[in-house]
């Protein structure tokens, strides 16, 4: 079926190997900064039920504008989607709450607070949110007509992440690599590109030789706090790249040339916004406590409660006002800005394996990032 | 017309590529203009596109992409030639008709509105009233399961063993049992103890379970200032307090989350709201127990003042700043405010003899916790 000039390997001799190709980011940075910008706005007036639209513009935006091998990819997931997985996975988590509640009240007459590993089957359940929003993801993403595709089972996932979970809990950390490491073995090699598996050849242990000193180093990040954003950025730095070297889809591989310390501008912008929307968050609340003062309707007397609420409804809009300013700020770094970064340090090996995949795989419910949603575990 | 769009399909210098949706090959290809878009490729039957089945989808800047609703759903046809794209732009006239218009966001704006308006309406108006209906409709066996639950946790934070000194026990009993009858409550389901601890205060758990920390009694200066706080207790329990506050704080949390979901930093805003819209709900309910209690005392002959200058001398002043607005039960100077314009000479015998009152202070032992 497949007619394709690459397949006859081993009767002819090996044609040398092609340079790799690089992955080109072709978005205009300021295009996304006015679509994040509206899009927070939009939140706001709408109690957050614009997250929907705006969450599925920056994907089209950051998909269709990431070129690979000259083709740019394309996300084909709709806001209508997420809003109906997130409605039917209310649905389900409703009376899982209920039935969380009344199973703790029957732990709790059993004895004090025993209904506190309840809250662990919750974790689970994150997990296996986390499996099914990814797939939900991939399988709207296309490239050359060719979408990906995922199997396994969310439930495999959640039960492995449940067990590496505890093995890195006991160990305090250390075995965070090797969790990482398997988690995503699971996810790559029930990832596909039409009829290409994928794969994943990372491993805990390379991860770990990177990273250990950061490991080390972590107790003295929480003693002289300004270093934590280093350090973060390191660790960030290191596991994007790792994570990517390992990445195989069929013949295809990648390969970073990320730095370790790639990210650290990054990290430190978003610090310094914090604080500069702190520090103006804190002048406001003051201008406004003043004024409320000035024209005496300071909180005190009898009827404190109805007179200060003028004054708290100035200081909810301000904090809105910031939090979505936050937003702004977190969307272009920590998502635009990432992207464009990893991206153009990354290589793509032997894209020819690519060149005529059939289209397989069927579309994913949006159900679990309905869940991911209602969670909070949610990802990009 | 077809000749022009030809040549122009001819001149094009930039590749047009073909993607069938079936395969990820790679197809160089030409296209014809005619009563259909034609997608040539060397050697291979031509592809027709309706027009008015030809939709934009997502590229990069500089590239036109097209799909088609009547072929594979991810075929796609990418032109680079600005003149060609605009030859195709222009004869396919429902090219953006899924995209997301101003319009549409107007309507995502205001549905969003809608249902944000009905969740509040729903939070102010709904929940109150289904938490009024709902709690007395609640089986005794449940609510009590709840209240064991909650009373395991609080003999988990101050200790397994209510106070037992038996002259001190028979006191309290007759004290409660004197309010329980002028409060009107079933005798079968309600308990009362003591507890040791160095917190003043009282409170009341769902299925009929009142407790008095030893502190208060210690603090209170007679019988009076007791009752009045334990009447107030009792009048939580009429009312169960306990499980509409439950269906009131489960049923506002849940609606607040749905509102505003899942924009970073949310949790604050749910968090505040939900402080600020429960505190207000307990503050009506501490309201109403208060009118209870104020009606018990003066069933009895006792005034309600005592009650009222016990809990001022415990928290002081409260009054002033915005967490006024957070605060669970009223402010205790207007309770206090409140109870004295309540205040009778008393009509009835005094609820405890000197004796008794003396017992009832040494519940817990020596009175040292």
């Amino acid at each position: 079926m497949n007619d394709m000039q690459w397949a006859p390997i081993g009767s002819e001799p090996l044609p040398p190997p092609l340079p790799p190709t690089r992955v080109d980011f072709t978005g205009d940075r300021s295009t996304f900064r006015k679509m994040v910008t509206k899009g927070a706005m939009l939140e706001l007036v709408t109690f957050g039920f614009y997250r929907f639209w705006l969450v599925t513009d920056i994907r089209r935006h950051l998909w269709s504008n990431t070129a690979i091998d000259g083709d740019a990819a394309e996300y084909t997931g709709r806001a209508k989607e997420l809003l109906i997985g997130f409605l039917v996975a209310l649905a389900i988590l409703v009376p899982i709450y209920l039935a969380y509640f009344l199973v703790g009240i029957e732990f709790e007459r059993w004895q004090g607070f025993a209904s506190t590993p309840l809250f662990i089957s919750f974790y689970a359940f994150g997990q296996f949110a986390i499996y099914r929003a990814r797939r939900y993801r991939l399988t709207r993403t296309v490239w050359r007509g060719v979408r990906f595709w995922m199997d396994g089972s969310g439930w495999a996932y959640s039960f492995r992440a449940m067990l590496w979970g505890l093995l890195v809990f006991l160990t305090l950390g250390l075995a965070l690599p090797w969790r990482e490491a398997s988690l995503e073995r699971y996810k790559m090699r029930h990832t596909h590109f039409g009829d290409l598996q994928g794969d994943f050849e990372g491993d805990g242990w390379t991860f770990f030789k990177r990273g250990w000193w950061l490991w080390l180093l972590t107790p003295i990040a929480v003693v002289i706090f300004p270093l934590a954003p280093f350090f973060y950025a390191e660790f960030k730095a290191r596991e994007w790249r790792w994570w990517l070297d390992g990445i195989r889809i069929g013949g295809v591989s990648l390969s970073s040339q990320l730095p370790h310390n790639a990210f650290y501008g990054l990290y430190w912008k978003v610090v310094g916004w914090w604080m500069l929307l702190s520090v103006v968050f804190g002048l406001y609340l003051g201008g406004a406590t003043w004024l409320a003062n000035a024209v005496g309707m300071a909180p005190t007397g009898p009827d404190a409660i109805a007179r200060s609420i003028p004054l708290l409804v100035v200081m909810v809009i301000g904090y809105l006002a910031v939090v979505l300013a936050m937003n702004v700020v977190m969307r272009v770094y920590l998502q635009h800005d990432i992207w464009v970064k990893v991206l153009e340090t990354l290589q793509v090996h032997d894209i020819g394996a690519a060149a005529d995949v059939q289209g397989r795989g069927d579309l994913a419910s949006a159900l679990g990032e309905g869940f991911a949603d209602g969670l909070d575990v949610a990802g990009f | 017309m077809t000749d022009i769009s030809a040549e122009s399909a001819a001149q094009s210098a930039k590749p047009t590529i073909f993607f069938d949706g079936v395969s990820s090959r790679r197809r160089q290809v030409t296209l014809t203009l005619a009563d259909a878009l034609e997608i040539v490729e060397a050697g291979v039957t031509p592809v027709r596109w309706a027009y008015d089945d030809i939709r934009r989808a997502d590229s990069p800047a500089g590239v036109l992409r097209l799909a088609s609703t009547s072929a594979p759903p991810l075929a796609r046809l990418e032109i680079r030639d600005v003149a060609l794209a605009a030859d195709v732009t222009a004869r396919c006239p429902r090219l953006d008709e899924h995209q997301t218009s101003r319009r549409g966001v107007a309507k995502i704006v205001g549905w969003s509105m809608a249902a944000a308006v009905s969740i509040v309406c729903v939070v102010l108006f709904g929940v109150p009233l289904a938490a009024d209906r709902l709690a007395p409709l609640v089986p005794k066996p449940i609510e009590r399961r709840i209240g064991d639950a909650s009373e395991v946790q609080v003999k988990t934070i101050f200790g397994r063993n209510a106070c037992s000194d038996s002259a001190g026990k028979a006191a309290f009993t007759k004290l409660v049992n004197r309010l329980r009858d002028a409060a009107g409550l079933d005798d079968d389901n309600m308990t009362a103890g003591v507890l040791p601890s160095a917190i003043p205060n009282a409170f009341a758990l769902p299925g009929g379970k009142v407790y008095v920390l030893n502190a208060l009694i210690d603090k209170a200066e007679n019988p009076d200032e007791l009752a009045g706080i334990l009447a107030h207790e009792l009048g939580h329990l009429k009312h169960h307090d306990n499980m509409r506050g439950l269906i009131y704080n489960g049923g506002t949390s849940f609606l607040i989350g749905l509102l505003f979901g899942d924009v970073t930093g949310s949790s604050a805003v749910i968090f505040a709201s939900r402080s600020v819209v429960e505190a207000s709900y307990s503050r009506e309910a501490e309201t109403a127990a208060d009118t209870f209690a104020i009606d018990i005392m003066h069933a009895l002959g006792r005034s309600p003042k005592p009650a009222a200058e016990l809990m001022f001398r415990i928290t002081g002043k409260e009054g002033g700043g915005l967490t006024s607005i957070l605060a669970s039960h009223p402010l205790t100077e207007d309770r206090l405010a409140r109870m004295t314009k309540e205040d009778r000479p008393a009509s009835g015998p005094p609820l405890l003899t000197d004796t008794e009152w003396q017992a009832l202070k040494g519940i817990c032992g020596s009175g040292k916790v």
